[in-house]
Formats: C-alpha cells, sequence, structure tokens
C-alpha cells in the first residue's frame, strides 16, 4: 500500500512540474510587464524598461528560454519563486497567504464532501419521499448560483444578524483581526473569519458531491449485492450505510482530486467579496500588474492543492477497495 | 518521456461507468434503477401504424412523436423559445440602446419611462437586458455545443480506438483537469479581452475535459456491447461505428451534457465578468449585469433582480427540454416504470 | 391456524385418488404416517403489479402454494411469468414502488403486511434467499467470513469472533476448501461457483425453515451446476429447510423437486407432484413445454415441437386463459373467461384449465393434434447426402493473450493459452457445433475466425482463401460477406437506438449498397426470417425475444454470407422460443446451402440441430465427431461428464442414472499442466495404472481416430 501511494505521489510531483513549467510560457507570452510602464511620465525608453525589469529576470529582450531557464534553477536550488515587475519577492507574498487559502479550501472541500454525501445517503434512502425532493430542489437551486451572488447574500445576512444580536460575533471582512494575541485568541479569531467564507464555498461546493453520490448511490442500491445483504435481515437502511454507501464512496474519493480547481476557482471570488489576503485575490493582483511569476506561483499553489487531494484520494481509495490492494 | 502519470480514476475493477460528474448526475435524477424484476422494464409496445407500403418511417419522426407528448419538455421549448425571441427583438420594443446612458435618471427604479430601470451609469436596463441575454445565450450555447461535440469525438474515439491513443488521450484530460483551468482562463482572457468570440474559443478549449472524460467512461462500456461488436464484424468502418452506434447511444449523457453545459457556461462566464476577466464594457452579458446587481442588491435591487430571473428561465427551461430530449431518445428510459416525479 | 379459502393445501388432491402416489421423498420434517404436517409457508392469491407507463403490470396474478417442510417445491416459468417477482415478494424484497397484495404466512406472521423493519428481523433468520448471480451477489469491498459473520450477528447474539469462527464452519460446510484462510478472502477473489457456494452459506448461516433459491445454477457452467446443486442439497439436509426453487430449466426441477408449480403470466397453471406433472401432464402448456424442451439424455430422440407465438406481454394480457392464443386445443370459453386453478376429479394436483377433466380422463391429448405444428427432426441424412465444399478450415490454431500485472506499468507476468492448436473444417449445409464450458477457448477460437486476420499460429480458410493472405482492407472486407455473426443476447447485439430497417441497412451500406437497393432487400430478409414486414418500423425494445433474435439472423443474412457464425444463439432465449429459432436456423441452412459454427454450453440444444460437434476443454479439443454418434457412445472422460451433468427433464430418469460430478472448475488457462490438460479433474485418471497417470502427467494425448474408422476422434491416454 505504501508503494502504491508513493509511486502515485511521486506521479503528482511530475504533474505540478510540468503544469508550472506550462504555465510559466503561457503567463510569460500572454502578461507583458512593459505595459506597467506605458502609463507613467515621463514616457520610457524600451531601453530603459528592460534596464529596469532585467534585475528581475522579465527583460522581454532576454530569450524566453534564459529566463526561463534562470526562473527554474532558482525555484529548484533556492525555491527561490522570483520577483514582481517592481521587485517585490514573490516567496515573502505567498508565504503568509498560501496557508490562509489553504485553510479555505482544504476545510471546505472536507465540509463539502461530508455534506454532500451525509445528505446523498440521506435522500437517496428515501429516494422521491419529500426531503429528497426537497433536497433536490434544494441542491438545483444552488448550482445555479454564481459563487459571488452567494457570498455577497451571506455577507448581507451577517450584517443583518450581527445587528439582531447586538454583538459582532460575525466577521465580513479580512482574514484576521489586526489586534489580537496570544495563541488561543489568534486560532479563535482566526475561526470566526473562516466561518462565513468556508460556509459560501461549501453551499456551493457540496450540490455536486450530493447529486454525485446520490445517484452512485441508487445504483448500487439496485445492485444484488445490497439485495443479499437485505436477505440476510438488514433494513433497507442498514444495508445502504454497511453495504451500498462503502462501494459508492470509491468514485468520490476518486473525484475529489478533481474537484479542487473548482474550489479554487471559488475561493478566488470568495477572497475577493471576503477581502482577503489569500492566494485568489493575490492572483487578481497579479495579473492585473502583469507580475509573470507571482501568476506562476499560484497556479503552482493549485495545482499542489490539487495533488494533495488526490494523494488523499488515492489512500481512501485503498482503504474502501481491497482489489486496489491486491493487485 | 512517454505519459505523464495519469491521476487514473477507476483503479482496476470498479467499473468506469460509474464516474458520474456532477453535472451529469444532475439531471440524470430521473433515471433511478428501479428496474422491476420479472416484467419487461421499459415501455414495450410502440406500436406504428400498421398499413405498410414497404417505406419506413424515420428514427427521427418516432423520436419527435415522443418528445412533443412529453409537456414539461414542450413548456420547457416555450420558455426558450420566449427568451430566444426576447433575445433577438426586445431591443426593436425600446427607445433606448444598451449602451445609452440617460444621465437624468441614474438608478431609477422600475418604471413607465424604463420598463426595468436603469442602472447607476444611466443605461436602461431592459435594454441591457435583452442585449445581454442574447450575448450570454450566443456564449453558452456556442460554448456548449462545441464543449459536447469535442468531448464527444475525443472520448468516444479515444475509448473506442483503445490503447495507446486512449492512454495519452486520458493523461491529457487528466492533466488539464489539475490545471487550475481558470487561472489560465483569466490569463487568457484578460489579454485578449472585450471580444466574445475569443471568450467562447477559450471557454470551449479549457472546457471540455470533465465531459469528455465522462463519455470516455460510459464509452469504454459501450464499446464492449455486441452491437459494436456486430458492426465490426459486419465491416462497418471504425469512425462510422464511433458516430453511428457509439455517440448516439451518448445520447441522453450528452444531452445532459449540452443542457448543463449552459448554466456552467453562463456560471463561469459571470465568475470571469466579476473578477473583471469577462465580457468588457461598453459590452453587456447577463454575467456582467449579474455581477453589477450583486453589488447594489440592498439599494438597487432591480438590478439583479431581472438578469437572475432572466438566467433561471434561461437553465430551467434547458433543463426542461434536456430531460424531455432524453426521454424521447431513450427507450429503455424507466421515468415512469420507476414511479418517477409526476 | 386456519387458512382463509378452504382449498385443498398443496398440490396433491386429499380426495380419495385411487392412483394417488405418496410422497416419493418424505423430507426429514414431515412424520413417516399419513398425517399431513402444517405447511411451514402458506401463499394466498398473491398478486405483485409494477406501475408502468402504459398503466400497471401484473407481475403476479394471484399465486397459491403450500410448502412443507423439508420439502422443495420447484416454481418453472419462462422469464415474465412472475417467478422471480414471487420469490422477492417471500422475501420482501421487491422495489419500493411494487404493489403487494395476498398473504404470505410464515410460521403464523403475515409477511405480506410487514414493513422493512419488522421484516429484516424474519429475512435471514426464518427465511433466506439465494440469488441467481453469485459474480454479483456479494458485497466486493467485504471479505467473505465479514459478510458471513455480519450475517450471523444480525439475528444472534454472538461475539465477532463466535461470529467469525462460525463463518469458517459455514464456508467448510458448504464446501470451500481451507475455509479459515479463505475467510479473509474478498469475493472477486473467488470462482462463480465458490461465490455461488458462499451466497448459499449466506442464506442458511441463521438455519432458516424456508429456503428460497431463484434460478441459482443459471449463471454457472454445467459441471459447476451439478456440484451447486449438491450443495443445495446438502445445506438444505443441514438446515432441515423447506425449498422454493425457482428456475427456468425443467432438468433442474426434476433432479430436485417434490413438487412443481408450472407458471405462466402471472400465475400457477399446474401445480402436482413432480413425477405426475412430467409423466402426465394435465395443463396444455406443460404437455407443449415438456415436448419443446431439448433433452441431452442418451435415449431415443424425439423431436422438438415449438409452441407457435411467445409469451403474452405482463401489459397486454388476453382476455380469458393467457395461454389460450398458443394452445392447440383452447375453445371459445377460453378466449373469454380465465379458468381457476383446480383439481380434476381422479388426478391429483391442481390445474387452470377449462379442458383439464377432459385430458384427465384420457379423452384429449393436451398438446393437440401433433400434426399442427411442424415437427422438428434432424435432417442430417440430408446433409450427409450432399457433402458441399469446404467453407471454414482451420489447422492448429493457436492464440494467446497476455496476464499483465499493475494498474500503471503493466508487467507480463504470464501468458493464457486460450487456444492451443484447434483445427476443423466446416462444409457447405453443414453445421458444427464447438461445446465446452465458459474459458474453454471456443468463443476465441469463433473471434480469431471472425476477425480475418492471420491468426497468431496456425491457419485459417474462409472460402478457399487463407486469411493470412489478405492484403488490403479492401479484400477483409470483400470475404466478410462471407461469413456473418448471429450473437448471443439478441437485446445487446442490436443498437437500441435504431429502428430494424436501420439495423439491417447497415451491413447492407457498409458493403457499399445504394438506397434502392436497401429498400429492396430489406422487405424480403423481414419475410426470410418469417418477421412481418412492419416491423421494419420498430425499435428492438418493442420486440420480443424471438423476435429479436430473427432479426439478428437477418441482418447476419443481409449479405448473403455461405458461413454462419453463432454465438450461443439460444442460450438468452426462452424454451418455448428456443424450439422456434432452431427451426429457422434448420430452414434456411437448407435453403441457403449456409454452413454453420455454432459455439454453445448446452449440449441438450445442440443436438437438435448440429451434425457435428467438437468438444473443447482449456483450448483443446478433446472429442469430436457425429452428434449422435457422441450422445450415443461419448469417450473422453469430459465429454461424458458434461453428458451426465446436463439435468433431464425426466424426472425417474434424472434419478436413476449414473452421474459424473467432476470435482473443482476448469483452472485458468494461464497454467496449462504439461500434460493433458483435463487430468487434474478426470476421474479415469485417478483410477487408473501407474504408467497412464505418468503419461497423464506428462505427455499431451494426441489425437486418435475411433476403432470404428467413423470420423469420431477423442485425446486421451487412459482409452
Amino acid at each position: 500500500m505504501l508503494r502504491y501511494v508513493t509511486r502515485r505521489a511521486a506521479g503528482w510531483f511530475l504533474v505540478i512540474a510540468v503544469a508550472t513549467n506550462a504555465t510559466y510560457f503561457l503567463a510569460s507570452s500572454f502578461l507583458d510587464p512593459r505595459s506597467n510602464f506605458k502609463e507613467l511620465r515621463p514616457v520610457r525608453t524600451d531601453e530603459q524598461v528592460s534596464r529596469a525589469l532585467a534585475p528581475y529576470n522579465l527583460d522581454p529582450h532576454e530569450p524566453l528560454l534564459h529566463r526561463w531557464w534562470d526562473w527554474l534553477s532558482g525555484v529548484v536550488l533556492r525555491f527561490d519563486w522570483g520577483r514582481s515587475p517592481v521587485g517585490v519577492e514573490v516567496n515573502g507574498e505567498i508565504g503568509h497567504r498560501s496557508l490562509v487559502s489553504a485553510q479555505l479550501v482544504i476545510g471546505a472541500t472536507l465540509l463539502s464532501v461530508v455534506v454532500g454525501v451525509a445528505l446523498a445517503v440521506h435522500t437517496a434512502s428515501r429516494q422521491y419521499g419529500w426531503r429528497d425532493r426537497a433536497a433536490q430542489a434544494l441542491s438545483m437551486a444552488l448550482f445555479n448560483v454564481p459563487v459571488s451572488v452567494a457570498a455577497l447574500a451571506l455577507v448581507l445576512l451577517a450584517i443583518r444578524l450581527n445587528e439582531q444580536a447586538g454583538w459582532h460575533f460575525l466577521y465580513v471582512a479580512g482574514e484576521r483581526s489586526p489586534d489580537v494575541e496570544g495563541f488561543w485568541a489568534t486560532l479563535g479569531d482566526r475561526a470566526a473569519h473562516l466561518v462565513l467564507p468556508t460556509l459560501t464555498l461549501t453551499l456551493t461546493g457540496y450540490v455536486g458531491h450530493h447529486l454525485t453520490q446520490r445517484s452512485l448511490l441508487l445504483d448500487v442500491i439496485g445492485s444484488d449485492f445490497v439485495r443479499t445483504a437485505r436477505a440476510t435481515g438488514l433494513t433497507r437502511a442498514q444495508a445502504i450505510r454497511r453495504h451500498a454507501l462503502r462501494t459508492a464512496l470509491i468514485p468520490t474519493a476518486q473525484s475529489v482530486a478533481f474537484s479542487i480547481p473548482a474550489v479554487f476557482t471559488g475561493a478566488v471570488l470568495t477572497e475577493t467579496v471576503f477581502g482577503w489576503n489569500g492566494m485568489g485575490q493575490y492572483f487578481v493582483q497579479t495579473i492585473n500588474k502583469n507580475d509573470v511569476h507571482g501568476t506562476v506561483a499560484t497556479a503552482a499553489f493549485a495545482a499542489a492543492l490539487t495533488a494533495i487531494g488526490a494523494i488523499l484520494a488515492d489512500i481512501t481509495t485503498v482503504l474502501l477497495d481491497p482489489r486496489v490492494r491486491v493487485s | 518521456m512517454g505519459t505523464p502519470v495519469s491521476p487514473d480514476p477507476t483503479p482496476d475493477g470498479i467499473p468506469a461507468t460509474t464516474t458520474v460528474t456532477a453535472a451529469a448526475a444532475a439531471a440524470t435524477t430521473v433515471t433511478a434503477p428501479a428496474a422491476a424484476p420479472g416484467p419487461v422494464a421499459g415501455p414495450a409496445a410502440e406500436r406504428p401504424p400498421t398499413g405498410h407500403d414497404g417505406r419506413y418511417l424515420g428514427r427521427r419522426r418516432l423520436y419527435l412523436r415522443r418528445f412533443w407528448r412529453n409537456r414539461t419538455a414542450v413548456a420547457g421549448v416555450a420558455i426558450l423559445l420566449l427568451l430566444v425571441l426576447f433575445s433577438a427583438f426586445g431591443q426593436l420594443l425600446t427607445p433606448y440602446h444598451f449602451s445609452d446612458t440617460d444621465f437624468s435618471a441614474l438608478t431609477q427604479a422600475p418604471g413607465t419611462e424604463h420598463l426595468f430601470g436603469t442602472n447607476q451609469g444611466g443605461n436602461d436596463v431592459y435594454a441591457s437586458a435583452a442585449h445581454g441575454l442574447q450575448r450570454s445565450l450566443v456564449i453558452a450555447v456556442s460554448v456548449s455545443v462545441l464543449t459536447v461535440a469535442v468531448s464527444a469525438v475525443v472520448g468516444a474515439g479515444a475509448a473506442y480506438l483503445g490503447g495507446r491513443t486512449e492512454k495519452a488521450t486520458l493523461a491529457l484530460i487528466h492533466f488539464l483537469l489539475i490545471v487550475p483551468s481558470f487561472l489560465v482562463l483569466a490569463l487568457v482572457s484578460h489579454k485578449l479581452a472585450g471580444d466574445w468570440r475569443v471568450l467562447v474559443l477559450v471557454l470551449t478549449v479549457f472546457g471540455w475535459m470533465s465531459t469528455a472524460r465522462v463519455v470516455w467512461s460510459v464509452s469504454t462500456s459501450l464499446r464492449e456491447r455486441d452491437y459494436v461488436l456486430a458492426a465490426e464484424f459486419m465491416g462497418v468502418h471504425p469512425l462510422r461505428i464511433v458516430l453511428r452506434h457509439i455517440v448516439p447511444n451518448l445520447g441522453s449523457l450528452l444531452i445532459v451534457n449540452l443542457t448543463l453545459g449552459v448554466v456552467s457556461t453562463v456560471l463561469s462566464e459571470s465568475a470571469l465578468s466579476f473578477l473583471g476577466f469577462g465580457v468588457q464594457t461598453p459590452d453587456v452579458s447577463l454575467g456582467t449585469m449579474l455581477a453589477d446587481g450583486a453589488g447594489t442588491i440592498t439599494s438597487a435591487p432591480w438590478l439583479f433582480a431581472f438578469p437572475a430571473a432572466l438566467t433561471v428561465l434561461l437553465t430551467v427551461s434547458m433543463t426542461f427540454v434536456g430531460d424531455g430530449l432524453r426521454d424521447a431518445l431513450d427507450p429503455t428510459s424507466t421515468t415512469g416504470a420507476a414511479g418517477g416525479r409526476r | 391456524m386456519t387458512l382463509a379459502p378452504a382449498r385443498p393445501t398443496g398440490p396433491e388432491n386429499p380426495g380419495p385418488g385411487p392412483e394417488r402416489p405418496g410422497p416419493e421423498n418424505p423430507g426429514p420434517g414431515s412424520g413417516p404416517g399419513p398425517a399431513r404436517p402444517a405447511p411451514v409457508l402458506s401463499v394466498r392469491d398473491l398478486r405483485v403489479s409494477f406501475p408502468s407507463e402504459q398503466g400497471p403490470v401484473q407481475a403476479v396474478r394471484g399465486v397459491d402454494f403450500d410448502l412443507l417442510p423439508g420439502r422443495t417445491l420447484g416454481i418453472v416459468g419462462e422469464s415474465g411469468s412472475g417467478k422471480s417477482a414471487t420469490a422477492l415478494a417471500l422475501m420482501g424484497l421487491l422495489p419500493p414502488a411494487a404493489h403487494l397484495e395476498g398473504r404470505i404466512l410464515l410460521g403464523g406472521r403475515d409477511l405480506a403486511a410487514m414493513d422493512d423493519t419488522r421484516l429484516a428481523r424474519i429475512r435471514g433468520k426464518d427465511i433466506g434467499m439465494v440469488f441467481q448471480d453469485p459474480m454479483s451477489a456479494l458485497t466486493p469491498v467485504l471479505s467473505v467470513g465479514r459478510l458471513l459473520s455480519q450475517a450471523l450477528r444480525v439475528h444472534q447474539d454472538l461475539s465477532r469472533k463466535d461470529a467469525w469462527e462460525q463463518a469458517v464452519q459455514l464456508l467448510d460446510l458448504v464446501g470451500i476448501p481451507d475455509p479459515r484462510e479463505r475467510a479473509k478472502a474478498f469475493p472477486h477473489e473467488f470462482s462463480g461457483g465458490m461465490r455461488q457456494r458462499v451466497v448459499i452459506a449466506l442464506a442458511i448461516a441463521n438455519k432458516p425453515s424456508v429456503l428460497v433459491a431463484d434460478e441459482p445454477t443459471t449463471a454457472l457452467d454445467v459441471t459447476v451446476q451439478a456440484q451447486i446443486l449438491e450443495v443445495l442439497r446438502l445445506a438444505q439436509r443441514e438446515s432441515g429447510a423447506a425449498l422454493v426453487l425457482i428456475t427456468h430449466d425443467l432438468g433442474v426441477v426434476a433432479g430436485h423437486a417434490d413438487d412443481v408449480a408450472v407458471m405462466y403470466a402471472g400465475r400457477i397453471v399446474e401445480h402436482a407432484g413432480v413425477d405426475e406433472l412430467f409423466a402426465r401432464p394435465t395443463m396444455p402448456y406443460t404437455a407443449r413445454l415438456l415436448a419443446a424442451v431439448p433433452t441431452a439424455g442418451s435415449g431415443v430422440q424425439r423431436p422438438l415441437l415449438p409452441i407457435a407465438g411467445e409469451p403474452p406481454s405482463p401489459v397486454a394480457l388476453p382476455a380469458g386463459c393467457a395461454f389460450a392464443p398458443r394452445c392447440a386445443v383452447a375453445r371459445d370459453v377460453c378466449r373469454t373467461t380465465e379458468p381457476d386453478l383446480t383439481a380434476p376429479a381422479g388426478r391429483p394436483g391442481r390445474v387452470a384449465c377449462h379442458r383439464a377433466q377432459e385430458i384427465a380422463d384420457g379423452t384429449l391429448d393436451p398438446a393437440g393434434p401433433a400434426g399442427s405444428a411442424v415437427a422438428l427432426t434432424p435432417d442430417r441424412a440430408a446433409a450427409r447426402r450432399t457433402p458441399g465444399e469446404v467453407v471454414l478450415r482451420v489447422e492448429d490454431l493457436v492464440k494467446t493473450f497476455p496476464v499483465t500485472r499493475g494498474a500503471l506499468l503493466k508487467r507480463r507476468t504470464g501468458t493464457l493459452h486460450a487456444v492451443n492448436g484447434v483445427g476443423f473444417e466446416v462444409r457447405a449445409g453443414e453445421t458444427l457445433a464447438l461445446v465446452g464450458e465458459s474459458g474453454s477457448g471456443k468463443t476465441t477460437t469463433l473471434r480469431e475466425v471472425l476477425r480475418l486476420r492471420a491468426p497468431e499460429g496456425g491457419r485459417i480458410e474462409v472460402a478457399g482463401t487463407d486469411v493470412a493472405t489478405l492484403r488490403s482492407a479492401a479484400q477483409v472486407r470483400e470475404l466478410r460477406s462471407e461469413v456473418q455473426i448471429v450473437l448471443q443476447d439478441p437485446t445487446d447485439a442490436l443498437d437500441p437506438r435504431l429502428t430494424v430497417f436501420d439495423l439491417l441497412a447497415e451491413p447492407l451500406r457498409a458493403a457499399g449498397a445504394d438506397r434502392t437497393a436497401v429498400r429492396s432487400r430489406i422487405p424480403r430478409l423481414l419475410d426470410l426470417v418469417g418477421l412481418d414486414r412492419a416491423v421494419g418500423d420498430r425499435f428492438p425494445a418493442a420486440l420480443s425475444g424471438g423476435q429479436r433474435q430473427r432479426v439478428g439472423i437477418a441482418r447476419a443474412l443481409a449479405r448473403e454470407p455461405r458461413l454462419l457464425v453463432l454465438d450461443e444463439p439460444l442460450s438468452a432465449l426462452d424454451v418455448s422460443v428456443q424450439a422456434e429459432i432452431v427451426n429457422l436456423l434448420v430452414r434456411l441452412k437448407r435453403e441457403l446451402a449456409l454452413a454453420y459454427l455454432v459455439v454453445a454450453h448446452d449440449l441438450a440444444v445442440v443436438r437438435y440441430f448440429s451434425d457435428r460437434i467438437a468438444v473443447m476443454y482449456l483450448g483443446h479439443i478433446v472429442e469430436s465427431g457425429a452428434t449422435e454418434e457422441i450422445f450415443a457412445r461419448p469417450r473422453h472422460p469430459y465429454t461424458r461428464a458434461l453428458l451426465s451433468a446436463v439435468p433431464l427433464p425426466d424426472p425417474q430418469r434424472e434419478r436413476r442414472r449414473e452421474r459424473i460430478v467432476l470435482r473443482g472448475e476448469q483452472p485458468s488457462a494461464a497454467r496449462l499442466p504439461a500434460g493433458c490438460v483435463f487430468v487434474d479433474r478426470c476421474p479415469l485418471h485417478r483410477e487408473a495404472d501407474e504408467s497412464v497417470r505418468t503419461r497423464c502427467r506428462t505427455e499431451r494425448p494426441s489425437t486418435v481416430g475411433a476403432p470404428d474408422g467413423s470420423d469420431h476422434r477423442y485425446a486421451c491416454h487412459a482409452l
């Protein structure tokens, strides 16, 4: 089993490497740091611009392959992700941000899976009952709501609730309060700030798991082995929990990895609405500032998150499915 | 390096058909597998007219007949038709152009002068909505059609051809799936922003993979079907087998993905627009209107309500049509037998 | 206990029947005296319906029976007769949409009135079930030991350890070797037969008083079927349970049931003791069914009499008796009033037929005048008179598959010898049947022939052309018109989205036929296979099984091939329809001078339309010869075991005959023995002397001709 997971992890690392490098070339060809200088007065000459960008390995006169090699050796040898067009170190920017975003993305992904699967189990055992229909309708409705709208709606609701309660217990802006000290206080403060953004992402993210898992379960519930289990004396609900769910979870476990890019997209929007200094917001900024290295670092971060999800999915699959273990 | 390590979603032995995307699952809810034991499942006798002169009714006419018998599907078509008419001719019914600014009426609530009110810039919301709907409809439908076409051919082709082609295609799909495509989308559309045709292209290029993966996994089971084997032994050309036996039998799946593709394209486009990477001013789409309206949801709710209502009508009608088409195309659909939603 | 209708319980009429035979085989639960024991299970007026687009489907329409302790009731019927719905109703496992009426009395409780929670307490404890398909009946992600101990712990207060211990004992009981080790294994590590043993162990885990077995051996090979039926008998004996054995196979019923209920269109149409029913069927349907079923017995061959028409659709049942449209002795009353299940005077058992009394009195033949149906007798003699040219010649065919391990980097770890040195010829107007169990290589042989490419080893010659000499795709396409295939399951072989017209047009279009040629050919094709021209508009889903197989045959004939390859052409069809298709195939062969290469596992069916038989085992032809010669004088021990394992629809002979039950199952072709491939299961090998045994182990036997000089050939050291 360890060998299997190690092998898969190695594969994922390769994918991240390829994806990151591909993004580098894409970003280099689509983002032009020179355009940052266009608005500046007095107008800079081409040469001046090149000279200004050269220290940051962004000089367009330098062949792309050279720049790429410099960048790559920096990343590989010193884990240095380069600098922005104005010389800010990317490493310094992403340290804190990546932690904040990772919390959000991983938390929301886990919650989505748990909520989605639980709801699916609950509704699949009552197919076409009113609870099934209600959950179905709710999920379909949420499926059609853009993340930005969901986030804004929650902000409005939170403000209303805060007013009603006369107590500012739901935070609608920022990822932390500036003046909190002490370990436990910081932890509590962070958690309180996490509530609404995570809720936003969970509400929009669980739908997929609910609907997929429900139809997977319904497929499995109709299968022969669930009938066999019931014939030995289990009720329908018991047979679903003990026999159908475990089998039907295998494809879900595998699909979690593929849902992470979507969660990350949601995180970009959520961070924008809630004014978080996370990777998502950083990403929007870097694109607008033609910051090639920052953009690539964000892409690498997203790919790494996906890979972590995928490795967890692999481990889960191995635990769930004896057929993988044996081969 | 041969194939990048692919996140193989189906370890040995697990039936590949069970991998359904959220999107597919969302609309396949009706086909619950409550097949009755013993008696024949599915509609048995679809008796065509008897008198016979050697000419046979095409299957398209049979499909159509079944489709028109479905009331919700017809309602869906009606709503969709109205939306299309509104998007095409709605602008003719108002003196304002969507890009006209009426500085005498900024952020005005709906009234007689401006039927749907105006926004902060004094643009007529009615005119904007008509134009935005048109823009979104065109973008969403073309992206969805292109995406489904690409994924059907790629997915089914990979499954049918098998071997190295299949492996390479899957590796590419998995690679593109885990690459944060939204980032790439933002990158590219930021550079080429403004032109909706570029947006269509970009959304298609980065949007076909998940459908293709589902198509592939379903096709791998279709590939093993006896009728594909029979066609091979009859000497039917491989391309013809894919187009005639595999793709049509993916019909319901593709239709579901087509309708949901429209929904998800509207959502993607609105997300891009929200961040300023999508359709750019002065052009207007439902996505940009939703994004604009979201900011003033308390002070000027109509700015959000009208595009939101249009979006919902669009998605709902698409779903109805898709459902109806699936029932018409799928001769073994168990909608009725499963005591389905009625 | 009082049962509502004051009607005779059980099949035997309690009235003073002079010729009433006593129970031949009183079960362990029944006393020796004349007093009838109380039934363990009583079903009264059971009705099951499913909603459908066309309105409710009446799957079961008023079924009554009593099951006595320790006895076996066989319920026989074709697909759609309601037998499986009955089984599921007994277990309370009908899908939620189904509507259930009537009473199911088990130990004084009415199961039909219970909800799922209360039923769950009874299922597994008082009534257990064995399902049809062992490959899918076990949860793939749990070990069999865990499945069994879970089943035990549902009803008994056992510690995990004790439950596991009992699970191991159960596995031992049902004949799983090394049960302690195997309990830790997962279902996918077991073969089909072994899985079915586990399913039986699950069913008897809590010693239920009633066992329901729904087609328990249908998915298994015939030699394994014999083993599983033995295990079922043993399980029944161990638990003392009464058994409801549901099957379509009259042979299985003949050998294993005490009483038989025949179902047709959702009702029991005849219910009698097994000897009585087989010896003197009263209901015309039973009589016709018995006449339509092929037998593999070595006795005198009798013609197969097909039943005209097809079983009715459960959504469109005819008024009156459901069998009337197909019945040779139906009267007007049969078409208007449905007969009740009653006991005719002077006969034990119950029959639902208006003319039962006449039949019971012997004044009416239930099968009707014999001349009304075309009797099917093999025209083997005709074929021998005109030995056509060789259409297919296969020499020394070899086909291997790599055995790989690992999901990512596939490493080749072995070779599967699917076909190993197979050779045969088929002549125009002749049928050769390749017979063997799954994994014997018969289907691979057929696929290799159809591929029309140079084989891995050996030679394939089609219509005088060596396929290895074909160079271009165009040449292959041309030769393709000479060879066509009819596949096993007509439901799967026809694309559900094409109409019959389009299905038949496909091979013509692939050959480049134009529109008008297609238009004119298709009605003629439909005529040829005896289908109404109007069928062209229909989708396959709107056709019955027999009609679909006719479409499959028509499609294969579209390009006027000389060789038709038939892959299990009858195994997916009901018995009453099989005879018709056999009839059609024989007629087409005669009219079109076709050559047939048939692949089948069912020796009984093959007997009726093949001229020669080749028996395959593990990729080798172990015996071949003229059909009647093989049936009359089988030589190879495997052929003999195969023939003796096929259940005969005749309870007397089934009980009398000597049976060779083979041990184990056909091994994987990835590890072929060095000597004879059959050596591990061979009964002759075990009894042979030392020198022969050594040869069996080390030397692969060559094929030799029988001493009589015919073309009967076999490969065995011990003969």
